[in-house]
């Protein structure tokens, strides 16, 4: 398998794991993270796209580390794993800096989205 | 514009779009720059080093054309610039989707709790007469 292909579809079982085995954070069992993920892979394909149109390439991928499927447009595949591994591991990270609660009685669907610093003060 | 600012711009524009979802209810990312560098700084260090392999393994290049020309090492600035937006957008859409599914839950669930409030009275007044006066 060429080597990006195999680095890219290798790093989101690693932060698969990350997220449900090592630091527990459990994102990707939460209706948020999967609304959260389809909104930015939506701008992913139109930021890619343009950065890797073969018409005016910004960055140009070699044909032995690749496998040559580019989709949508001119999207090497390999670059959706690269970017869905960043976008997770960037949110795994976000949710675990999140300042402690300090209720405990708040219930879970109402704290899970961190903190509400406008309920808290109103 | 010259053609070599063109991967800065379309970096700028993501952050210019993504600004205003700091606006939304209960939204603080750039308000909150040690928990946003916390977060960032390990994506930061893994994906810099995947893409110095990447560089270093002839898995990609650059097109001269398009980016300043400024570098650090093997890596044009604007990859250092990619790995900080890219993250940044991404947060602030993760915090204004929970934005929006505050606001939804908060006033679908309004009856629901108000419901629940009244058992809770219902249930009290109930073992108040129970207790009949021994308090």
């Amino acid at each position: 398998m060429p080597e990006y292909t195999l680095m890219a579809f290798l790093s989101v079982p690693i932060v698969v794991a990350i997220d449900l085995v090592v630091l527990r954070t459990r994102l990707l069992l939460t209706v948020r993270y999967w609304l959260s993920m389809a909104i930015v892979l939506g701008f992913m394909v139109l930021v890619d796209g343009w950065l890797t149109k073969l018409s005016a390439p910004i960055v140009l991928y070699s044909e032995e580390a690749t496998s040559g499927v580019r989709f949508p447009w001119d999207i090497p595949v390999e670059d959706f794993g690269f970017g869905i591994s960043m976008c997770t591991l960037v949110l795994i990270l976000w949710v675990r800096a999140a300042p402690r609660q300090p209720s405990h009685d708040v219930p879970r669907a109402l704290h899970e989205s961190d903190h509400l610093p406008s309920a808290d003060r109103a | 514009m010259p053609d070599s600012w063109q991967y800065l711009a379309l970096m700028g524009a993501c952050l210019l779009i993504t600004l205003p979802l700091e606006l939304f209810p209960g939204v603080r990312v750039w308000r909150a720059p040690r928990r946003l560098a916390t977060a960032l700084l390990p994506v930061i260090v893994v994906f810099v080093i995947w893409d110095l392999i990447g560089i270093a393994r002839e898995h990609w290049t650059y097109a001269a054309r398009y980016v300043t020309g400024l570098d650090l090492g093997p890596m044009p600035v604007e990859e250092l610039v990619f790995f900080v937006t890219i993250p940044i957008c991404t947060v602030l859409t993760w915090e204004a989707v929970g934005s929006i599914l505050r606001v939804l839950r908060s006033s679908g669930g309004v009856r629901e709790r108000m419901r629940a409030a009244s058992r809770v009275a219902g249930v009290e007044a109930r073992g108040e007469a129970g207790r009949g006066g021994a308090a």
